[in-house]
């Protein structure tokens, strides 16, 4: 660890990943204007994010979410796709939680155009949703590539992935915290 | 207290001097430069190696810098005065922003698109808009201030002459933006409150034919005439629209014959006003317009 | 090479190759011919624009038509006919500047074209599919909610300008990482051209006020769609939310709209006073300044909204800005004092620029300070404003890079008498036009009003700038008569017309696929005027 510490880190030398952190940083622009505008309407909705917000089972389906960043480094690593599929696994566990957590919350009439509430709610966690669906695309596709061919995937492209999955997870501990655990205050 | 618009008049004629003599210094450089060096003889190679001079750059970085500090307190000066927290308000008016009119409201004593106020009082108008975003903007008597929905925001104005101030709606507020014009009429004191207690009377005629075909027709869901039953309010208050200049906020000069023109087809002078066109006969017509034109 | 190889060469059989090219020459010139088309076709909605305010109560347009033309020119403009001439110019001349054989991802490149193409397209399909946005550029809510804007014009403005937004975002990652891996052997970030260095500003800018744009669409779609009520007061919304997200891209794009065009000028004025620039570091240094500062301005654009103490504030930085771009102005004035200026059509545009640069920065600052914003906000000494840093600045700098590079893209020179005639045509076509908006804007005239009644007194004003805006008209098309003139017959320019001073020159016009036969070593921030006056190389 302190050795990789000690070089630049890898994206200040290679294209792939390079692009991919400047891309990145644009993203956390795009989240943060989303993440203010909900904090900017919390309190209009907190009465309804109170009742109606399942911190516990999200929280599992976070736990999920968090941990598939860990396979996704162990993947990285050791250009494993068996921890790459573990990855798969878990972010399509947190993508089926969300389902069933909107699912929950449109059968009890709460949707985008209720109220404020819905309408920050599902804007902010679906936009997110719709990225971690972005990132199983690319596990998915260097999943496939990576079994045609393994030589023919440069292993800057696993790094390039990965780099994108921890963004997509870094997201989801704001959002958690300011849209779940925010109700707890 | 200064009327607002004196006070930026004398804020814009300082910043304007100051760029002038900044427009003039940088043209003057920048022509005398072209001219003086043009190359006259075509000759190749290198002019000349004056590429970098600290003291200059560091001199034309901190002298705007100087002059902007200057303007920057000129202008916190002003802002302050045209805030006008000092002189308390004469008159309060609630000013409401339709598409595309407005109407004003002295406590219940409602009117539209013309804006009476005493002249050398300051004047509070609270401002807030029943549909979209619009702007309140008189400019000879001040500054702008949006009007948004869902929201109350505060302008001060001040008249010292008295007489007529042509203003008009400054924020894009739809297909009328162009005719969401209004007029203000500063008045001596008591000229004002005669005109308030007029204002504030039941419309001036009854029991007329015009009266008739107004009651009868859907004029009244959207129009109310005090001392009638027309209790509508998604249109201006009719009460005594025939003292009015203009109608349709400007677009018409306000007299018997414009009066039956706007009635007989609203779209055809306003086209996108939410005034819909009313069929009636053209006696009734007759009627109603010579009826509006009596509500003094 | 002489003839028109606008792309590069290839057998017959790949001749549509460059509909699916990924040469970032080709690409640059599709992005130009883009901007090009869509100028043209903004200028000729801005000429009908004209055209029914030249008069009182003119009915030549009905009222939605005009509020839908102005909506239109003014995106047009700015994303479809300005950013893509940029990104084009940029597209085509970094990798030659900084000596690379093309972009990092030349594919990702195309994609960002197509995507920005696109976008436009889409925004022009409203005209036929139910009515264009009318709204204005900036669509504030509630008027662009459904309730107030039920026609599809505003669902097409969300989706162009997203389409659009994602090309122009892809775009400048490529060019930033381009610049930022792909220098050649010497190349070090302080000896990079002046327009490479405000290329990368440019995208840094793009990167960080695009997704602020891409969120406020995505949160107007909601409420138009999904009966959302980000921006519906009758939902407890805040119709203002949306304008501190939209100008906090907003303005932060009027500099990726004017640093380019500032960094073209900047290669234009030191080859043709036959001088290095002045004070390269300031000049460059200034640039990050801005780019800082221009993310902490944006509020300035709704000062008639917000209270006293947030105004004071946001004027203050907004004034700041003003201080970074003098140091540029000053400098290029500088870099002329001793130089031996060749008066060429792109060093004249070079020059405009500066010239009416300076008078639409000076109307920025006044509009900077809240009172007198408050009193002509919204009224055409903003339209005024906007037109002399935008057309005064970075159209006449964009001009004065065609000329100035029209050879390398083409092989051949635009004519200089046409040029001549061009610019001078321009030049007091642009000031009838646009320097009496200022009075206008003082005694009243607000802004997007289709007329405008006769006792206002704004008539001969008004037409002294629509006779200026014909002019204009004649103008371009002397331009575009230029060009396409140029294509056919212009004179053979050869590899280095100008004696040159960068790397763009050392390479045939129009360079071969790959750029360079060999890729080249650089010890100095003039490359080719080292190689030319190996005695006296530059010592940085
Ligand atoms: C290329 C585009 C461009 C550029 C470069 C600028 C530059 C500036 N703009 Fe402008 N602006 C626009 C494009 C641009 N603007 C557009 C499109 C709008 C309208 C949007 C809309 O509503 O549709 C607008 C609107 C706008 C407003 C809002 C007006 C309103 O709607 O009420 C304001 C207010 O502060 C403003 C300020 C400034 C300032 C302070 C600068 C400064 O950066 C200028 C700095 C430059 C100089 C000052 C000149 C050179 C400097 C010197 C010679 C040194 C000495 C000078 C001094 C000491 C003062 N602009
Ligand atoms: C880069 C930006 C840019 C440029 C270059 C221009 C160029 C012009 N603009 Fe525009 N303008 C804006 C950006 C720009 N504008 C913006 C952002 C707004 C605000 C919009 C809003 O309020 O929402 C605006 C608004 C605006 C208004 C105010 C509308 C209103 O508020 O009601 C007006 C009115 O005069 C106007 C006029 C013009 C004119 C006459 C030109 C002229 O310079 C045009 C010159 C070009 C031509 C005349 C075309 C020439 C081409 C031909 C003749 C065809 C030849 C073709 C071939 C031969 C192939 N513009
Ligand atoms: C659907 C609502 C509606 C109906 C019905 C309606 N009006 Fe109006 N009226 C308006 C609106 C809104 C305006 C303001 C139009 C504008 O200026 O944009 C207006 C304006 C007017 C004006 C001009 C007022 C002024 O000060 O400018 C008159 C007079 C008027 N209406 C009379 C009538 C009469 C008489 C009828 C019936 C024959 C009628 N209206 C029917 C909504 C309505
Ligand atoms: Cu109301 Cu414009
Ligand atoms: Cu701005």
């Amino acid at each position: 660890m302190i050795v990789r510490l000690a070089r630049p880190p890898a994206f200040a030398t290679d294209r792939t990943l390079l692009g991919v952190a400047v891309f990145v940083a644009s993203e956390s622009i795009f989240f943060l204007a989303v993440v203010l505008s909900y904090i900017a309407y919390r309190d209009a909705g907190l009465a309804s994010a109170k009742e109606h917000l399942d911190i516990g089972r999200t929280a599992l389906f976070s736990i999920a979410l968090f941990s598939s960043s860990a396979t996704m480094a162990l993947a990285a690593r050791g250009l494993s796709r068996r921890w790459l599929l573990w990855t798969l696994a878990l972010g399509a566990v947190f993508l089926g939680g969300q389902a069933s957590e909107y699912a929950r919350l449109l059968a009890s009439g709460i949707g985008p155009g209720s109220a404020l509430f819905g309408t920050t709610f599902f804007t902010l966690t679906g936009l997110h949703g719709i990225h971690v669906l972005g990132g199983l695309v690319a596990l998915s596709a260097l999943l496939v590539a990576a079994g045609r061919r393994p030589a023919g995937v440069r292993p800057v492209a696993w790094e390039a992935v990965g780099m994108y999955w921890h963004f997509v997870d870094v997201v989801w501990v704001v959002v958690f915290s300011v849209v779940y655990l925010g109700t707890l205050t | 207290m200064r009327p607002p618009a004196e006070a930026i008049g004398d804020l814009s004629l300082v910043v304007g001097a100051i760029a002038l003599v900044i427009f003039v210094g940088v043209e003057g450089a920048l022509v005398y430069a072209v001219w003086r060096y043009r190359d006259t003889r075509g000759l190749a190679g290198e002019a000349a190696r004056f590429e970098r001079n600290r003291p200059l750059e560091i001199a034309w970085t901190a002298a705007p810098a100087l002059v902007l500090a200057v303007v920057f307190v000129l202008m916190l000066g002003t802002m302050a005065e045209i805030g006008g927290a000092s002189a308390d308000p004469g008159v309060r008016v609630r000013v409401i922003g339709h598409q595309f009119w407005w109407e004003f409201r002295y406590g219940d004593v409602v009117t539209a698109n013309e804006l009476h106020i005493p002249v050398g009082t300051p004047i509070d108008l609270e401002l807030t808009s029943a549909d979209v975003i619009h702007s309140f903007w008189v400019p000879e008597l001040g500054p702008k201030r949006d009007v948004v929905p869902g929201a109350t925001n505060r302008l001060r104005l001040l008249a010292r002459r008295p007489g007529g101030y042509e203003g008009q709606c400054a924020e894009f507020c739809g297909i009328e933006h162009a005719w969401m014009r209004l007029r203000v009429v500063a008045q001596p004191h008591a000229e004002f409150d005669a005109w308030l207690r007029a204002e504030g009377s039941p419309a001036a005629v009854r029991g007329t034919e015009g009266e008739r075909v107004f009651l009868a027709n859907i004029c009244v869901n959207c129009h109310a005439a005090r001392g009638t039953e027309a209790r509508g309010s998604s249109g201006p208050d009719l009460t005594h629209v025939g003292a009015r200049a203009t109608l349709g906020a400007g677009v018409l000069p306000n007299d018997v014959a414009r009066m039956r023109a706007w009635l007989d087809d609203p779209q055809r002078h306003k086209p996108g006003s939410f005034m819909p066109r009313v069929p009636l006969e053209d006696a009734e017509l007759d009627a109603l317009a010579a009826y509006m034109a009596a509500l003094r | 090479m002489t003839a028109t190889a606008l792309w590069v060469r290839r057998p017959a059989h790949e001749r549509v190759g460059w509909l699916r090219t990924v040469d970032h020459k080709e690409i640059g010139v599709l992005y130009v011919g883009m901007g090009l088309v869509f100028f043209a076709l903004g200028g000729i909605e801005a000429l009908v624009l004209r055209a029914q305010l030249a008069t009182p109560q003119a009915r030549l347009v009905d009222p939605d038509v005009f509020n839908q033309l102005f909506t239109v020119h003014g995106l047009t403009m700015i994303l479809l006919a300005v950013v893509p001439l940029l990104v084009g110019f940029a597209n085509y001349l970094v990798p030659l500047m900084i000596g690379a054989p093309d972009v990092a991802y030349p594919r990702l490149n195309a994609l960002s074209f197509w995507l920005s193409l696109v976008g436009g397209i889409v925004l022009y399909f409203s005209f036929v599919a139910g009515g264009a946005p009318n709204t204005g550029w900036f669509s504030y809510p509630p008027l662009a909610e459904r309730a107030f804007a039920p026609t599809p014009g505003v669902d097409y403005y969300i989706l162009g300008l997203a389409v659009n937004g994602a090309g122009t975002i892809i775009g400048a990652i490529n060019l930033a990482v381009t610049i930022l891996l792909m220098r050649c052997p010497g190349m070090a970030i302080s000896r990079v051209p002046l327009f490479v260095w405000m290329t990368l500003i440019t995208a840094i800018l793009i990167l960080g006020a695009y997704p602020a744009l891409t969120a406020a669409l995505v949160m107007l779609f909601v409420d138009r769609q999904l009966g959302g009520r980000f921006f519906d007061p009758a939902g407890g919304g805040q119709p203002v939310l949306w304008q501190h997200l939209f100008w906090f891209f907003g303005h932060p794009e009027v500099y990726i709209m004017v640093l380019p065009a500032m960094g073209m000028i900047s290669e234009v004025i030191p080859v043709f006073s036959r001088k290095p620039i002045f004070g390269y570091a300031f000049v460059a240094g200034s640039s990050v300044a801005i780019a800082f500062l221009s993310f902490s301005v944006w509020a300035h654009h709704m000062f008639a909204v917000l209270g006293d103490s947030e105004n004071a504030i946001f004027s203050a930085t907004s004034m700041l800005i003003a201080i970074p771009t003098g140091v540029k102005i000053f400098n290029w004035i500088a870099t002329m004092v001793g130089g031996r200026i060749r008066l060429t059509t792109a060093m004249l545009f070079a020059v405009g620029f500066i010239a009416m640069f300076v008078i639409g920065g000076l109307s920025g600052v006044s509009l900077a300070v809240v009172p007198i914003d408050l009193a002509v906000t919204d009224s055409y000494y903003v339209v005024a404003h906007l037109h002399y840093v935008l057309f005064g600045g970075t159209m006449l700098g964009a001009f004065a890079g065609a000329y100035y590079w029209f050879p390398k893209m083409t092989g051949r020179l635009l004519d200089e008498r046409l040029g001549k005639l061009h610019f001078w045509l321009t030049f007091a076509g642009f000031n009838l036009t646009f320097l009496p908006m200022h009075w206008l804007g003082v005694v009243g005239m607000p802004r997007r009003v289709f007329t405008y009644p006769e006792s206002t007194g704004w008539g001969p004003l008004n037409l002294a700038a629509t006779v200026g805006a014909a002019l204009l008209a004649v103008a371009m098309v002397v331009f575009f008569a230029n060009v396409v003139r140029s294509l056919r017959s212009g004179d053979i320019a050869g590899d280095d017309p100008w004696d040159g001073f960068t790397l763009e020159w050392a390479t045939t016009s129009p360079p071969p696929p790959g750029n360079f036969a060999a890729i080249p070593a650089v010890t100095g921030r003039r490359p080719l005027w080292d190689r030319k006056h190996p005695e006296r190389r530059d010592q940085t």
